[in-house]
């Protein structure tokens, strides 16, 4: 098991080094680059020429690449073209806020998914059944914008019980209190899409279970319900919803960027953005770089979850 | 039933915790709280080329003249006085004396050319901390600068350039303190240091910049004791922080939203024309548009009213061309091209299109400035073909439009230019002189026209500014009989604060003063 967490851990190096390749390539093909949005429309040739022989544009790509290669052998990210600042703080700063927020929806749209999907699948056909199969519709179909927006002008504007953006207030708070106050809105909005997805995925799987022999044994033997579905029922349904959980949590990551820029979350989805707008070549690699580790760190728990799930699998 | 337990107990907490965060908590009595658009990029008045960092940047740092509260005239700044060479070469400022940057170190003539230097000398020791997009736009004409006395310093000019004084206004001339900057290095566009009336707190990254007041502000005392900035894409969620109270004031309300604040008893509108002009431009070296008829066709065919009225909400002041109204260069006789397509049918069969021809038109998604391109350049299309002339939109995102315009490809382009200050020679030169032909210079829409540039010339080497008038009003009524665009509209700024800001107005130069601001 060690042996092949190593070797998991290793073959990242390959992974974001591809991951870094295309990220620069596709950067560098769109039309503009730093040095055109820096000095905007009131560039001249000789000033664009003059910055980008200052910020190095005029190397060859390859050249570009290596040595911002080098820049990260020695655990240096470089710094940002646009805002002066080192990358590599810069990033991890935003992603602890990022993390905050996906963690939320995460553990939002698991109980509420599972919760909606388990009593889907125990009654089926059932009014709660159809409400959630239509609810799920609604979930899946609603843009982040949009929903975020309606959700913040009842919560925010109409009611006045939520705060509408930012992560803490913006003079004083800053406590867990103010923190959970603000993120209740975007964590919400965030886990819409994916509470549907894991319950519609719950529900059929769990029927599947639950219409298994050995479910029938146990409530021949007079376990009580709860514990059929829960332990009998839901833990060998495990294994597919746990998948999707994986690939959810990846794309709440990357759902992210919508729902911070909606709610002025200072995440690393904000930064991106702005980073591609600027063609801000070492802010984007790094916040890129910083996403795309956490996608192989998930999918690397995602399959260690599998084997403690069943003892059947073993990875050598 | 444990697990039942566990949960009513976890929703119990919940609430709790949420249950007194509700009442959004007041600011305290001397913060004033800001939603901007974006986040500044940066500090350094040198380094920066968008709005908000200026918004913000300009508070700390000043310049040797700058502009009164109200208008976009020039005015002492650090500076008490000036003198001009005869021959326009040699500009020599008097400097107030006793003024401290907020490190403690004396303002002066040495600090003015480090300022400067370090921008437009490549040997200068601190030339190599940043990167100065617009030394050589608004410097590249300055040999040396000279320090007479601690307190006199003199600009050396390569070429006479009666605008040079606006120039002094722009954010990139103002004065830092040399020995902050020796200090910080690369970090120093981080935390700035002038001689404003607020010095730089705190900055959390895409949460707020923190400024406190400067307690010795040359100029008078400041009434607010701190100023957050808060970054805040989302104009439905700048409007609701600022009508929940949760920000004082905001900053570019989005024009659907205009009609709402003016009817909230919690918010005030400020509203403000703005020295900046959006225009469609034509490729006046390509077929058809070579034909001043034809251009003259285009502007007669675009309902601007109804663009200003239903898109930008009242958002746009009409143009009549690039200067702005109500100034000192501009021609108070220009009336804005009226919208009569009929007229524009007829001089268009009269330049040999009685059928009209097709066409494209380049906008860009969004940018600085910009307004509302997509929605504008739709009813400019929709107008367009209505006298004949089918245009095919291509949308771009903004650093690949700014790549794509220097092709000389374009046929119809929207574009903006945002000049801060309201001298013609800063807005007509860049933009309309055939030596500025892009890829050299802005003018992306390839104008020629030899008197035009004759008059923008001269009025470059006079420096008696009724003089320059008269030429710049000659210069106009050129621009509106051969066309270099379809002239739009010239942005209204719009902002809202609550009520207890008192004393804002908004600036033409787009600066945000929140130095004159009392709170209640």
């Amino acid at each position: 098991m060690r042996r092949y967490v190593v070797r998991r851990l290793l073959l990242l190096v390959p992974v974001l080094l591809g991951v870094s390749v295309i990220i620069f390539m596709v950067l560098h093909l769109a039309p503009g680059d730093p040095a055109e949005i820096m000095l905007g429309s009131q560039a001249t040739q000789a000033d664009l020429n003059r910055l980008r022989a200052e910020l190095g544009l005029t190397e060859p790509l390859y050249v570009q690449y290596i040595h911002w290669l080098g820049l990260v052998a020695r655990g240096d990210l470089g710094r940002s073209i646009w805002m002066k600042r080192p990358v590599l703080t810069e990033v991890l700063g935003r992603f602890k806020a990022t993390l905050v927020l996906t963690g939320a929806a995460l553990v939002l749209s698991t109980a509420g998914g599972l919760a909606l999907g388990i009593l889907s699948a125990v009654r089926p056909n059932s009014l709660l059944d159809r409400l959630s199969a239509v609810a799920s519709l609604f979930g899946a179909s609603m843009p982040v914008f949009w929903l975020g927006i309606v959700l913040m002008v009842i919560f925010a504007l109409w009611l006045g019980w939520l705060p509408a953006s930012g992560m803490f207030a913006p003079y004083g708070g800053g406590d867990l209190r103010d923190l959970l106050a603000h993120l209740a809105l975007p964590a919400v909005t965030l886990a819409a899409a994916s509470v549907t997805i894991i319950a519609r995925l719950t529900r059929s799987t769990m029927l599947e279970t639950l219409g298994q022999d050995y479910i029938r044994t146990a409530r021949a033997k007079g376990v009580v319900e709860r514990a059929v579905v829960l332990r009998h029922g839901l833990k060998n349904a495990l294994i597919p919803i746990v998948t999707v959980v994986g690939v959810q949590a990846g794309y709440l990551l990357g759902g992210a960027v919508l729902t911070e820029t909606v709610f002025a979350w200072p995440g690393v989805g904000t930064l991106m953005v702005q980073g591609i707008l600027a063609r801000d070549f070492p802010l984007v690699q790094g916040c890129v770089l910083v996403v795309a580790l956490s996608f192989v760190v998930i999918n690397l728990i995602v399959d260690l979850l599998y084997a403690w799930l069943d003892p059947r699998i073993r990875y050598e | 039933m444990r697990a039942g337990a566990v949960v009513r107990a976890l929703l119990v907490a919940i609430v709790g915790l949420l249950g007194p965060a509700i009442p959004v908590s007041a600011q305290p009595a001397g913060t004033l709280v800001v939603g901007l658009v974006a986040e500044p990029v940066n500090l350094d008045p040198a380094q920066v080329t968008d709005l908000n960092s200026n918004r913000v940047g300009r508070r700390i740092a000043e310049t040797l003249v700058t502009f009164p509260d109200e208008s976009t005239q020039v005015v002492p700044g650090l500076a008490e006085s000036w003198t001009i060479s005869k021959d326009g070469l040699r500009y020599t400022f008097k400097l107030r004396r006793g003024i401290t940057f907020h490190d403690g170190t004396p303002f002066n003539a040495d600090a003015v050319k480090f300022s400067i230097e370090r921008q437009i000398d490549p040997e200068h020791p601190a030339n190599k901390l940043g990167k100065y997009p617009f030394a050589n736009y608004f410097f590249g004409n300055v040999k040396a600068v000279e320090t007479v006395d601690p307190a006199t310093v003199e600009f050396v000019l390569k070429e006479p350039r009666a605008s040079f004084l606006t120039i002094l206004t722009a954010a990139a001339a103002s004065i830092v303190s040399p020995a902050a900057v020796k200090k910080l290095g690369a970090d120093y566009a981080l935390q700035p240091v002038g001689t404003g009336p607020f010095k730089y707190a705190s900055w959390d990254r895409g949460q707020r910049v923190v400024l406190e007041k400067n307690p010795s502000y040359w100029r008078y005392p400041v009434k607010v004791d701190r100023v957050v900035y808060r970054p805040i894409v989302e104009g439905q969620a700048r409007l609701t922080e600022l009508l929940t109270g949760s920000l004082d004031l905001i900053v570019d309300v989005p024009p659907d939203f205009v009609a709402q604040v003016e009817q909230s008893p919690k918010a005030t509108l400020l509203k403000q024309v703005g020295a900046h002009v959006w225009y469609l431009g034509i490729n006046n070296q390509k077929k058809p548009f070579d034909d001043k008829r034809v251009r003259q066709a285009l502007n007669y065919a675009v309902n601007k009213e109804a663009i200003v009225r239903d898109v930008l909400k009242g958002t746009g002041s009409l143009s009549r061309g690039p200067v702005l109204p109500a100034t000192w260069g501009a021609d108070a006789g220009l009336k804005p091209y009226p919208y009569e397509p009929e007229r524009a049918r007829k001089l268009l069969a009269e330049a040999g299109y009685p059928s009209g021809f097709s066409t494209t038109l380049w906008v860009p998604e969004s940018g600085s400035g910009m307004q509302s391109p997509v929605p504008m350049s739709t009813v400019i299309q929709s107008n367009l073909k209505a006298v004949g002339i089918p245009v095919a939109l291509q949308t771009m995102e903004w650093g690949a439009y700014l790549a794509k315009l220097r092709t000389k490809e374009q046929e119809l382009f929207a574009l903006s230019w945002m000049a801060g200050n309201e001298d013609p020679d800063m807005v007509m030169y860049p933009l309309l002189h055939s030596s500025q032909w892009t890829p050299n210079g802005p003018n992306r829409a390839l104008y020629k026209n030899e008197r035009f540039d004759e008059l923008l010339h001269q009025a470059r080497l006079t420096t008696d500014q009724g003089k320059r008038a008269a030429l710049y009003r000659e210069a106009q009524r050129i621009l509106v009989d051969d066309p270099p665009w379809i002239f739009i509209d010239h942005e209204i700024q719009t902002a809202a604060h609550a009520k207890r800001v008192q004393g804002l107005k908004l600036h033409p130069s787009f600066d945000l003063r929140v130095e004159t601001i009392s709170l209640k």
